[in-house]
C-alpha cells in the first residue's frame, strides 16, 4: 500500500505535467501577434495605470499611440523621459512641453479658516460639502482629504486642515482635481519649478471674506495694479497662466498683497 | 370613529413601512402663536426657493416698505422675494442658508415706526374674514399669477414655487388637490397651531388652489395625532365640499409620495411628480399664504416657526418676518440651555444642522429644533450587521444599506442599480440603523457625486 500522501503528490505532479503541456500548446495555438513596435511602447510605459493620460491604463494608451497616433507626451508619470522614448519608438519628433501640476486654490489652514464648528458626520469632503455650516468659507478646502485618498503617488497631504501638494512626488495625473468636491484644485502649466498662485477661491465681497478667513483674497486689486497678469473677477484675483513665462517675476505683488495670499508653489 | 375616519377615500390612510419616532410635540403644541417683536434688522435672501435665484431690484440706502419687491427673476421656476419689514436697505451681501444655498441677500435696517405690529400684524396675515363665495368666479390664470406675484413657495420646507404646481398641463389634468396638514416631523407644531388658530384662510386657500389647478376634489389630510386640528378644520370647512381626512400617524406621512399613496392609493413613479398621477399637494401654511396673496393682495413676508426641543429655554411658536436671524429668535425664546448641543433648521429628521446661528429665516423655515448632548451623542459606527431594519423602514422600498455603502465606495453602477435617485432622504433608515451607519448622509453625498451622463 502506498501511503496516501505519496499518492496525492504523484497525482498532483501528473496533473501539473498534463496542464503544462496543454498550456504550452494553447500558447502556440492561440498566439496573439503583438506588433513589435507596440510591444516596445508597452515596455516603455511606467506601468502605473493611473489614468492620468486619459486612457484606461498604460496598455490602452500604448495602443492609442500605435493605432490612432495619440500624442507621445500624455504620460504625466513618465514625464519628458517617457515622451522622448515614445517619440523615438514611433519615429516622430518630440518637442518638450511644459508639465502640468495641480495647485490648491485655498491657502488657509485650520487656524486661518474661521467659524468651524465641530463636524461629526461622514469624514469625507464629498459629505461635508453638503453641510451648510461646516465652515464659514463656502469655497475653501474642507481638509478631509478626498484628494489624498485618490492620489496614487502619495503626493498630496492634509497639513493642519489644508491640502498641500508635494511637488517632489507629484506626477500631474490630475486625479486630485477630479476628486475635489469644492473644485479648488486646478492644473497649471509649470513654466518654472515654482509658480505664483493666488491661493483663494472665495468669490464673496471682501467684507464677507474677512469674516470667514484671515488670509483669503479680498479683491482689493492691488496685485492687478502692479501687474496686468492679474485680473479681478467676482472679488477674486486670478493669474493668466497663458502669459506666465519661466522668468515671470511677481515678487512685487506677492510682497504687497495685504492678505499674503499670493504664494509660490512648487519645488 | 370620527367623521374624519368615515369619509370615503381611495387610499388606506397609511403607506407601507415608515417609522414611529417619539413625536415630542407636547413641548409646544399647546403654546399659542406669539408675534415676535419686530427685529432691529433683517437679511432678505434673494433665493428662498428651488429654481432660479432672484436679482436684486432695490438700490442700497433706499427706503422700503413692508411688502415691496426686493428681488425678482424672469425665470418660470422662481419666485420674487419681498421686504418683510419697513426700513432702509444696505449694500447687497451674501449668506449661506441652512440648506447649503450660498445666495445674495439684502440687509434691511428696520424703521422705528412699523405700520403693522403685534395683533394688527396677525389680523393682517391670518385674522378677519376670508370670503369664499366669489372664488368660483375668479379666472384660474389670475389666481396663478397672483400666487407668483405674492412669491408663494412650498412652506413645508421644500420651497418649490407654488405657481409652477398650478400651471395647467393639458396632457396631465389634475383631479385632486391634497392639502397637507400632516406635519409628520417630530417636534414641529407650526402647521398644527395654524390649523387651530387660523383655519379659515387655509380653507379659502384650498378652494383657490383647486380652482387654479383645476382639481375637482379637495382633501385635507391631517395625522390622527391632532384630533383638535381635525375638528377645527371640519367646522371651518362646513358647506365648502372640502373633505377633512385623518391619516395614520406614521413618519414620513407628510412626504408627497407617501401622502398620495395613503390618500389616493396612487404611486408617483420614480423621477415623476404628483401631477403625473393627477394630484397636487399643497401644505396648509402655503394654502393660507395663497389666500392672502389672492384675496388680500399681500405677498409672503412672515411665517410661523416652532422654536422647540429640549435645548431651548422656553419652546414657543413664533410668527416672525422672513429674514430674521435665528439668533434673535432663539434669544426671544429664552436662549439655549446649558445642555444644548445641536441647532437644527427644520425638523430633526430632515432638517439641517446649523454651524452658525446668524442665518436668516426663509419662507421654508418650519422650525428651529435644539437637541441636547444626550440626544445627539452617538456611539461609533460599526459594520452593517445585515439586520435589514433599514429595508423594513424605507417608505420607498429601497435597500438603503446597499445604496449607502455603494455610494461610500463610489460604486456608481451598484448605486444606480439600487435606485439611489429614488431616495427622498427622509432619514428613516439612519434612524433605525443599529450599526449607526450614516446611511442617509452617504446617500445624499452619493447623489451629488453621481457621474453625470
Ligand atoms: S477665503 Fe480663500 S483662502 Fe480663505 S478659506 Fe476661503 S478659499 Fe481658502
Ligand atoms: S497630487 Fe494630484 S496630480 Fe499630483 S500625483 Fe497626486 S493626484 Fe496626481
Ligand atoms: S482640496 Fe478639495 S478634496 Fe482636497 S481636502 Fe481640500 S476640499 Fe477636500
Ligand atoms: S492683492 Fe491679494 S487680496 Fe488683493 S486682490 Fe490681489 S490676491 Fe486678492
Amino acid at each position: 500500500m502506498i501511503p496516501t500522501i505519496i499518492l496525492a503528490v504523484c497525482v498532483m505532479l501528473a496533473l501539473a505535467g498534463v496542464f503544462a503541456v496543454l498550456l504550452g500548446w494553447a500558447n502556440v495555438r492561440w498566439h496573439v501577434h503583438v506588433p513589435e513596435q507596440l510591444q516596445h511602447l508597452m515596455d516603455a510605459m511606467p506601468g502605473a495605470n493611473c489614468g492620468g493620460c486619459g486612457y484606461i491604463g498604460c496598455s490602452e494608451y500604448a495602443e492609442a499611440i500605435f493605432h490612432e497616433g495619440a500624442a507621445p507626451d500624455k504620460c504625466s508619470v513618465g514625464g519628458a523621459a517617457v515622451a522622448e522614448r515614445i517619440a523615438e519608438i514611433m519615429g516622430v519628433e518630440h518637442v518638450a512641453g511644459v508639465p502640468s501640476r495641480p495647485v490648491v486654490l485655498c491657502g488657509a489652514d485650520f487656524d486661518e479658516r474661521l467659524k468651524r464648528p465641530e463636524y461629526r458626520g461622514e469624514p469625507t469632503c464629498a459629505a461635508a460639502v453638503m453641510v451648510a455650516g461646516v465652515q464659514g468659507c463656502t469655497f475653501g478646502c474642507l481638509g478631509l482629504g478626498d484628494c489624498v485618498e485618490v492620489c496614487k503617488f502619495d503626493a498630496i497631504h492634509i497639513i493642519n486642515g489644508l491640502a498641500v501638494v508635494d511637488y517632489e512626488k507629484c506626477v500631474g495625473c490630475g486625479a486630485c482635481v477630479r476628486a475635489c468636491p469644492r473644485n479648488i484644485i486646478q492644473m497649471v502649466p509649470f513654466h518654472a519649478d515654482a509658480m505664483a498662485v493666488v491661493a483663494c477661491s472665495n468669490l464673496d465681497p471682501g467684507k464677507v471674506v474677512r469674516g470667514v478667513c484671515t488670509v483669503g483674497c479680498i479683491g482689493c486689486g492691488i496685485c492687478a495694479k502692479l501687474d496686468d497678469i492679474f485680473t479681478i473677477a467676482d472679488n477674486n484675483a486670478s493669474i493668466d497662466y497663458d502669459r506666465y513665462q519661466a522668468d515671470t517675476d511677481l515678487s512685487a505683488a506677492i510682497e504687497k498683497c495685504p492678505r499674503k495670499i499670493i504664494r509660490m508653489e512648487g519645488k | 370613529m370620527t367623521v374624519a375616519d368615515t369619509i370615503k377615500i381611495p387610499g388606506k390612510r397609511s403607506f407601507a413601512r415608515g417609522i414611529h419616532p417619539s413625536d415630542k410635540k407636547s413641548l409646544c403644541a399647546g403654546s399659542p402663536v406669539e408675534i415676535l417683536p419686530t427685529p432691529k434688522s433683517v437679511l432678505i435672501p434673494l433665493s428662498q426657493h428651488i429654481g432660479a435665484p432672484c436679482a436684486a431690484i432695490v438700490k442700497p440706502r433706499t427706503e422700503i416698505a413692508i411688502g415691496d419687491v426686493v428681488g425678482d427673476s424672469e425665470a418660470f421656476v422662481s419666485a420674487p422675494v419681498h421686504a418683510s419689514v419697513g426700513g432702509t436697505t444696505s449694500a447687497a451681501t451674501v449668506t449661506t442658508l441652512p440648506n447649503g444655498q450660498h445666495v445674495g441677500a439684502i440687509p434691511i435696517t428696520v424703521a422705528e415706526e412699523q405700520p403693522l405690529a403685534s395683533q394688527g400684524l396677525w389680523d393682517d396675515i391670518y385674522g378677519g374674514n376670508w370670503p369664499t363665495d366669489s372664488i368660483e368666479s375668479l379666472d384660474p390664470k389670475q389666481i396663478t399669477q397672483a400666487v407668483r406675484t405674492g412669491g408663494i413657495v412650498g412652506m413645508g420646507g421644500a420651497t418649490f414655487p407654488t405657481h409652477v404646481k398650478f400651471a395647467r398641463n393639458p396632457d396631465k389634468p389634475i383631479d385632486t388637490l391634497i392639502i397637507n396638514g400632516c406635519e409628520c416631523e417630530p417636534y414641529l407644531t407650526s402647521d398644527h397651531r395654524l390649523m387651530l388658530e387660523a383655519p379659515e384662510p387655509i380653507i379659502a386657500g384650498a378652494l383657490l388652489s383647486a380652482r387654479a389647478a383645476g382639481a375637482e376634489r379637495i382633501i385635507v389630510a391631517i395625522e390622527d395625532n391632532k384630533p383638535d386640528a381635525i375638528e377645527k378644520m371640519q367646522s371651518a370647512a362646513t358647506g365648502t365640499g372640502i373633505d377633512i381626512v385623518g391619516v395614520h400617524t406614521l413618519y414620513p406621512m407628510g412626504g408627497e409620495k407617501q401622502l398620495i399613496v395613503a390618500v389616493m392609493a396612487r404611486e408617483v413613479p420614480t423621477g415623476g411628480l404628483p401631477l403625473d398621477v393627477g394630484v397636487v399637494v399643497v401644505n396648509v401654511a402655503t394654502a393660507a399664504a395663497v389666500a392672502r396673496a389672492v384675496l388680500r393682495n399681500k405677498p409672503l413676508t412672515h411665517r410661523i416657526i416652532s422654536v422647540t426641543g429640549e435645548g431651548v429655554a422656553t419652546p414657543k411658536n413664533i410668527l416672525a418676518p422672513v429674514g430674521t436671524s435665528y439668533a434673535d429668535i432663539i434669544e426671544h425664546c429664552g436662549g439655549l440651555t446649558d445642555s444644548a448641543d445641536r441647532v437644527i433648521s427644520g425638523g430633526p429628521m430632515m432638517g439641517f444642522a446649523l454651524g452658525d446661528l446668524d442665518v436668516p429665516v426663509t419662507k421654508g423655515t418650519s422650525g428651529i429644533v435644539v437637541l441636547t448632548e444626550a440626544q445627539t451623542r452617538k456611539s461609533a459606527e460599526t459594520a452593517c450587521v445585515r439586520c435589514g431594519r433599514c429595508v423594513s423602514a424605507c417608505p420607498l422600498g429601497l435597500v438603503p444599506t446597499r445604496i449607502a455603502l455603494a455610494a461610500r465606495n463610489k460604486d456608481w453602477e451598484m448605486a444606480k442599480r439600487y435606485y439611489i435617485t429614488a431616495c427622498v432622504e427622509c432619514g428613516c433608515c439612519a434612524y433605525v440603523c443599529p450599526a449607526e451607519i450614516p446611511l442617509v448622509q452617504l446617500i445624499r453625498a452619493g447623489k451629488a457625486g453621481l457621474p453625470r451622463d
